[in-house]
């Protein structure tokens, strides 16, 4: 079935692709031997662009003429958004490239597969004049209360994100100084992307800032890095993701709970309250020097003296530190969601190799390897049908 | 067993998608494979492009295929107006109605020519079985089984099997699974990922 795609369609997707480049209009206008107001007026929609000139522009930005034409596919228009609030240095802007593919990738596997994605997600709360950290604050009680969390510990916070708002939330390996991303868009929705060679539990704290930024401003995207100045959205972000993680009176009861009949702070008690709230052990005790449990400094003591190691976590913790199962399917390319949704489009052929090497940016052995790994069944006669 | 290529009985032009010229790359027989064909194998632009872009991530297929071209084995064929035609209704639509551009070209170029295809895509041999039944579709191990093929490559014949299913991941159709296995024997068939766990003794 052909669906003619409008001149306006058309031509966003062009000037999408083309940003996706990193190509300005004179450059590509130049590359076709087209005038520059000629593809302008095919961004613009106003004159639509002939199969030739598609075909030259696809090659110009490295996109292919299916890419573009296909009528139930995915063009977000993400970067332009990211580069507002700021895209200095290589490295965000490869994460942001990332997250985009990313979810373009698989918003349209679920579209071919009429896999409906559903999502819950918290009511926004826009940042009010004020104390900004007791705003977010409250607003993390607030939707802790909603999600049935009462005072419990987040054990899970990435399925928490998943199953419980329908965020869409990816764990690759970017530069180690991004700690994450996230960006909404009407069309796909809540979407994050976290460092996996971060720890889980950084990610956590990431993926808790990140949430902080869905409620509170969820029209500007946010990339969360290492030396990144404190906004009003940042500090927010911030005090929302402790609060959300470790809440007041949860910390305090466990700080006291934990440090009954002694008087000092010891690295058994960091390391045990740190694992029970799932986050890392520099921003359990900055949380017990912000509600003024200890006094300010602790961290910088222990850190002066040695530290707390993952070794000596490790003694105290035995058999409690859990395996990392987040980390599955992130050596490879793609996500674990991801690749199992590429390999059903596959098997059911609905998307060529062809069309799952561009979608997931592999070369075609790559692209065959994933597949291979996503479906070690083969076709087996007789494998468990699912019951619906 | 007996199996028979369906590229016994036809002449060229031929003309491949990517999915087999990186199969016949991998199978480190290219040469002498192609040699059997009578003429040169069709590429089009959009699969040299394709290859191209693997440079990027290490692959060395394109520059394999360049060797090929320049030794004749291979040309590279660009589409007319009346495979454009045909070009843009199989790469505009909904997804599952399309196909990428080395495919579409591909199949658009062999139904302006007249020449038979060779392509492993199974969505692609449905999309071609239902919009263009008069097409003459093959696949790669067709191509390495053909009577000429087989004889000239002599007893490393199972050996160029192996190296496309083992270095090219090749896709094998349901039909020719016993005979290939057959051919590279079940040790073999057991390092190849690309075929079902059955044949592979998981």
């Amino acid at each position: 079935m052909s669906v003619e795609l409008s001149n306006v369609e058309l031509g966003r997707r062009l000037r999408i692709a083309r940003e996706r480049a990193g190509i300005t209009q004179a450059q590509a206008a130049d590359a076709v031997a087209v005038a520059r107001t000629t593809l302008i007026a095919i961004e613009g929609g106003k004159r639509r662009a002939r199969l030739d000139e598609i075909r030259r522009l696809a090659r110009n930005y490295g996109e292919s003429v299916n890419g573009l034409l296909i009528g139930d596919s995915a063009h977000i228009d993400l970067l332009p958004r990211f580069r507002k609030v700021g895209l200095g240095g290589r490295e965000k802007a490869e994460a942001a490239e990332m997250l985009m593919d990313l979810v373009k990738a698989e918003v349209d596997l679920e579209r071919v597969l009429g896999v409906v994605r559903s999502f819950s997600y918290p009511t926004e709360r826009p940042i009010m004049a004020g104390d900004v950290r007791a705003q977010a604050a409250a607003d993390a009680a607030e939707l802790r209360q909603r999600l049935g969390l009462g005072l419990l510990p987040v054990r899970d916070m990435v399925t928490l994100l998943e199953i419980d708002l329908g965020v869409r939330v990816y764990i690759r390996p970017v530069d180690s100084s991004v700690a994450g991303l996230f960006a909404y868009d009407d069309s796909v929705g809540a979407c994050m992307l976290l460092n996996a060679i971060h720890s889980r539990e950084r990610r956590a704290q990431t993926a808790a800032h990140e949430l902080g930024h869905l409620v509170s401003c969820r029209q500007t995207p946010a990339i969360t890095y290492d030396g990144m100045t404190q906004s009003r959205e940042e500090r927010y972000a911030d005090a929302f993701g402790r609060a959300f993680l470790m809440p007041t009176r949860t910390v305090t009861h466990r700080f006291a709970d934990f440090t009954k009949g002694t008087t000092v702070l010891t690295r058994r008690h960091v390391i045990l309250m740190a694992h029970c709230f799932g986050v890392s052990r520099e921003v359990l005790v900055r949380r017990l020097e912000e509600l003024q449990l200890v006094r300010r400094g602790a961290w910088d003591w222990f850190k002066a003296n040695g530290g707390i190691t993952d070794k000596q976590a490790r003694t105290v913790l035995e058999d409690l530190v859990s395996d990392d199962v987040d980390q599955l399917g992130t050596r490879g390319p793609g996500t674990l969601r991801l690749n199992l949704l590429a390999a059903e489009a596959h098997r059911q052929a609905l998307m060529s190799e062809g069309q799952l090497a561009r979608l997931l940016r592999l070369d075609r052995v790559a692209l065959r390897d994933v597949l291979d790994i996503a479906d070690v069944e083969g076709d087996a006669d007789g494998i468990p049908k699912l019951s619906r | 067993m007996e199996y028979r290529s369906c590229l016994d009985d036809v002449a060229v032009p031929i003309i491949a998608d990517a999915s087999v010229v990186i199969n016949l790359i991998a199978s480190q027989f290219a040469n002498t494979i192609l040699r059997q064909l009578g003429g040169p194998l069709l590429v089009v632009r959009e699969v040299q492009l394709e290859l191209e872009e693997g440079r990027n991530t290490g692959r060395k297929d394109a520059q394999e295929l360049s060797l090929l071209v320049n030794n004749g084995q291979v040309e590279i064929v660009e589409l007319g107006e009346r495979s454009a035609e045909h070009f843009l209704e199989l790469v505009s639509g909904m997804a599952k109605d399309t196909l990428d551009d080395g495919e579409a070209a591909t199949i658009a170029y062999a139904l302006e020519s007249n020449a038979t295809v060779l392509i492993d895509d199974r969505k692609a041999i449905r999309l071609c079985l239902t919009r263009f039944p008069h097409l003459t579709i093959c696949n790669t191990v067709d191509l390495l089984g053909h009577v000429d093929v087989w004889a000239s490559l002599g007893a490393s014949a199972p050996d160029a099997v192996f190296n496309a299913l083992r270095i090219g991941r090749m896709r094998v159709p349901e039909q020719y699974l016993d005979w290939v296995v057959n051919e590279i024997g079940s040790d073999r068939a057991a390092l190849c990922s690309s075929l079902p766990a059955r044949y592979r003794g998981g």
